[in-house]
């Protein structure tokens, strides 16, 4: 890591802060191309094959045929309005740099462009985070926080190359907003509180997280107000914002209407009311006196209390502003999902955060972010209020869930580096003697004392130094140095090798090691859809998980039924139910949805423990909360409440669809000498039932390794024909009658015209 | 204006009410704060919420080769799984951690004696390397491959 508290001239220093954010970016762009250089520049995942073919779209059809998308390929057989339904911020971006590359005559593919983005942009991210701690606490610790936040793997885990997803780029306009937004309390100027309006409005249109920004901007407002430090900028700087940030994120079709009608936002907007209430008592204060006062005060903040409270209620009540939405209550009430949408809580990014996440994804930092947080909390001033709020507040949210960890990340990154430029600056800053070192920590607090505008705590401290100068010898204290800086080496490795092990996997070509350490590629997912777009009709109908919605459509260009942009839980259910039904009614569901193809995942010969019978559960507790007769999550349990495909699974689930389609054949296949046929490696059991026939499917395909199995669906006259012994087959001549007519000879007769006799069989000659 | 605020008096005869702002009802400290949001941390840290919705076992117990069941304090090679006990012990670590650097910023202050600063240095810097090594032991105990190629 690289210290920054540079003692010298202006110059100097702007170079220092220069080369540390440009080493910062490079770094953090070099560390997440592990995937690209591994396998190929290639998009991960399963949102980021939407995203890309969103974007291909736009580019190729423009803007507005792309706002009016209809996707038809897309919820057979509903489709989905793509341009209505999606966060455009990440197709433009990259869409907008396709074009002026283009423009300069630089012809690059928009799929290198897609997989560059979120690196690309992750060195914004670090820059933004510098001028945010900057704001915050001086310029050393806004480098430090930008070397945490450009290798740190809570945020890697978004943001590697191919992982292009909306995060990738809103946590970049995250922090910018929140930089712009301390800038403006501080200035109070409208200037900046525009600008933070308009960064609000590139973070609504990019990432549905924008709700924390419109939350946590009311929250500081509230806390300030409480606190007794309602002044004139905090004014100017929040009513801008509010009515510019609102019109802004109305313009987002997305968004539409949702800011003045839904319960997230109206912490917002009764926050702009307390503030002109008090700004406007302010005013009358100054203007009336005090007995006069008393009697105002009263009389108004009971009205302007009784009318909001009943306003809010009559108006939710009447369903103008739309409760919460469950996904948000999900987050206060944390039983909430798992009892009412087992969708959302089916995904595993939505699940709780253990310890081992914490760790894992922030190393070091977790342990000095309260040390951050401390020094925020005993020099508090407006700014350091915002701070300490967006980590409680991101704290909290981690904990519900991993997938927020990312927005966790950014501020545990500025406290650590406030934390860690404390330390340094005792520990290293007094090295010479006092004679010495006097000129040098005079320009050091200096421009420090300029930023921040308590300088008194900073003065007294740098009296304190001075005298610990002789209180504490060099050794100690290079000793301490040289143990942070150890560890602060450690972090760096951690960091480097979550990368390359954890967060560098593109999930749609595996890896393994074999035993002599080479590494084998298995790219078996792009095989089968390659195969489902080589093989079948271009309008042909795929039925399978959610999970894979995307990536059949990005990949195999083929309609899907169901995908992971998860609106419509009935239609999910429906999908849920028809694999988790037996054949015949799986089938009467598959007929009435015209499905054509049902693709499934299965691991059991490779031991990919991410396959559909693991995810089953989930498909059937879906399933039962829309069909509750037809489905029953306890059926597919065994007596002692265990979920097991063996023999002694439950007969339910040895009979259901998914199993049968997973297994099908797999009993006859013995994969090493020392297990039995129908190993399954995932499971780690022999399957329980191994003899089955498909009546109204067929196999279609079946990959390398089994992973991608494809059915065909027979048509209704495939199957119910009586099956006839080959010895009593008899081959009908074709029916096919060549004409013989010529033009001349219009007129003909019929040769051998078969004549029918009643009651038998129609003999041939 | 003044007929403004004093109509509703005209009617009302305001009670003659002394309300007095309750003693404990004040601003709370910073530190207390810091200590209320330290204990929070912890708990998030931990788990906790984790704790209450997977309802794990505090710890888990395995049996070894003789039929014999032991406690095993770690739930390995689960990434998104945890036993109370551990979120607990690893939370611990991380305030202990926390703390070092906390009492490590603490040696700075004039008041103190030389000793008591040495003392409290050592102090300080302990904490921080043995939350460290703990912390990787326990790393280690979760992803036996932490940190091998």
């Amino acid at each position: 890591m690289k210290k920054s508290s540079s003692s010298f001239s202006g110059g100097w220093k702007s170079l220092i802060v220069f080369t540390v954010l440009l080493l910062a970016w490079l770094c953090g762009f070099a560390s997440r191309l592990f995937a690209v250089i591994r396998f190929e520049s290639i998009i991960h995942e399963f949102d980021p094959w939407f995203n890309y073919r969103a974007t291909a779209y736009m580019v190729e059809h423009g803007f507005y045929n792309f706002l009016n998308w209809f996707d038809e390929r897309a919820w057979y057989p509903l489709g989905r309005i793509v341009g209505g339904t999606v966060y455009p911020g990440l197709m433009i971006t990259s869409g907008s740099i396709h074009y002026v590359l283009h423009l300069l005559n630089i012809p690059i593919h928009i799929r290198d462009i897609c997989v560059f983005l979120a690196p690309i942009f992750s060195g914004l991210t670090a820059i933004s985070t510098y001028l945010l701690t900057k704001e915050l606490w001086n310029t050393g610790a806004g480098l430090f926080a930008a070397c945490f936040i450009a290798i740190v793997p809570g945020y890697i885990s978004r943001s590697v190359a191919g992982s292009y997803d909306n995060e990738g780029i809103a946590i970049f306009a995250l922090q910018f907003t929140y930089y712009l937004w301390v800038k403006s309390v501080k200035t109070g100027s409208v200037f900046w509180a525009s600008l933070t309006a308009l960064s609000y409005f590139y973070m609504v249109s990019a990432w549905g997280g924008y709700v924390f920004i419109i939350n946590l901007i009311p929250l500081h407002v509230c806390t300030l107000l409480l606190m007794g430090r309602y002044s004139n900028r905090l004014f100017t700087s929040y009513t801008v914002f509010c009515i510019l940030g609102l019109l802004f994120s109305m313009q987002i079709p997305f968004v539409g209407f949702q800011p003045i009608r839904t319960s997230e936002h109206m912490a917002a907007l009764g926050a702009f009311i307390l503030i002109l209430v008090i700004g406007g008592l302010k005013h009358m204060q100054s203007i009336l006196s005090k007995a006069e006062f008393k009697y105002f005060f009263i009389v108004t903040s009971l009205v302007a209390a009784g009318t909001v409270f009943f306003g809010v209620v009559v108006l939710t009540y009447a369903g103008v502003i739309a409760p919460w939405s469950g996904r948000f209550y999900s987050l206060w009430d944390t039983g909430y999902a798992k009892i009412h949408i087992p969708i959302i809580a089916s995904v595993s990014e939505h699940q709780p955060t253990t310890w081992f996440s914490f760790f894992f994804d922030l190393h070091i930092l977790v342990t000095t972010f309260p040390v951050g947080l401390w020094y925020c909390i005993k020099n508090v001033n407006d700014e350091r209020v915002f701070v300490v709020l967006y980590a409680l507040s991101a704290v909290y949210f981690a904990g519900v869930m991993v997938r927020l960890m990312l927005t966790l990340t950014p501020v545990v990154c500025i406290l650590s580096g406030i934390a860690f430029s404390r330390l340094l600056e005792i520990f290293l800053k007094d090295e010479e003697t006092p004679s010495n070192g006097d000129s040098d920590s005079e320009q050091e607090t200096s421009p420090s004392r300029t930023l921040y505008d308590k300088a008194g705590k900073l003065r007294k401290m740098k009296h304190e130094q001075i005298k610990e100068t002789e209180g504490l010898g060099a050794n100690v204290r290079s000793f301490i140095i040289v143990g942070v800086l150890a560890m602060l080496l450690m972090f760096a490795v951690h960091c480097t090798w979550v990368t390359s092990n954890a967060y560098s996997s593109p999930s749609i070509v595996l890896s393994t090691y074999s035993q002599d350490g080479s590494r084998q590629i298995l790219d078996d997912f792009r095989e089968a859809y390659y195969w489902l777009s080589q093989n079948t009709d271009s309008d042909a109908r795929v039925m399978s998980w959610w999970d894979y919605g995307y990536q059949i459509a990005g990949m195999a260009n083929r309609t899907t039924l169901v995908d992971n942009n998860t609106w419509n839980n009935s239609h999910i259910a429906l999908v849920g139910k028809a694999m988790s039904s037996t054949e015949p009614k799986a089938y009467e569901i598959m007929k009435s949805l015209d499905v054509d193809y049902v693709l499934v995942i299965f691991g059991g010969v490779i031991g990919y423990s991410g396959d559909d019978i693991n995810k089953f559960l989930w498909m059937v507790r879906i399933a039962e909360g829309e069909h509750p007769k037809d489905i029953r999550e306890s059926d597919y349990f065994t007596d002692k409440g265990e979920f097991r495909v063996d023999a002694e699974g439950s007969p339910v689930l040895l009979n259901c669809l998914m199993y049968k389609l997973s297994y099908y054949r797999f009993g006859e296949l013995q994969l090493d000498f020392r297990s039995p046929a129908g190993y399954d490696r995932t499971r780690n059991v022999v399957i329980g039932n191994k003899d089955f026939d498909l009546t109204y499917l067929e196999e279609a395909y079946t990959t390398e390794h089994w992973l991608v199995r494809v059915y065909r669906v027979k048509k209704e006259d495939e199957f119910n024909r009586p099956r006839i012994p080959v010895s009593k087959r008899k081959i009908r001549p074709s029916d096919v009658f060549i004409s013989k007519k010529t033009s001349r000879r219009k007129k003909g007769l019929i040769k051998n015209r078969p004549v029918v006799v009643k009651g038998k069989r129609p003999v041939k000659s | 204006m003044e007929y403004l605020f004093t109509l509703p008096y005209l009617l009302l005869e305001p009670p003659n009410l002394k309300m007095k702002k309750p003693s404990w009802l004040q601003q709370p400290s910073a530190m207390t704060m810091y200590a209320l949001v330290l204990l929070s941390y912890f708990m998030v840290t931990g788990g906790i919420i984790y704790d209450v919705i997977i309802e794990p076992p505090s710890v888990g117990s395995t049996t070894d080769e003789h039929g014999h069941s032991r406690p095993v304090a770690f739930l390995p090679y689960r990434v998104n799984g945890q036993y109370i006990m551990e979120g607990l012990a690893s939370s611990f670590l991380f305030t202990l951690g926390g703390l070092g650097f906390i009492i490590l910023d603490h040696t700075h202050n004039p008041t103190t004696p030389k000793l008591n600063r040495i003392l409290l240095i050592a102090v300080g810097f302990l904490c921080i390397i043995v939350s460290f090594i703990a912390c990787w032991v326990f790393m280690r105990m979760k992803l036996p491959g932490y940190l091998r190629a």
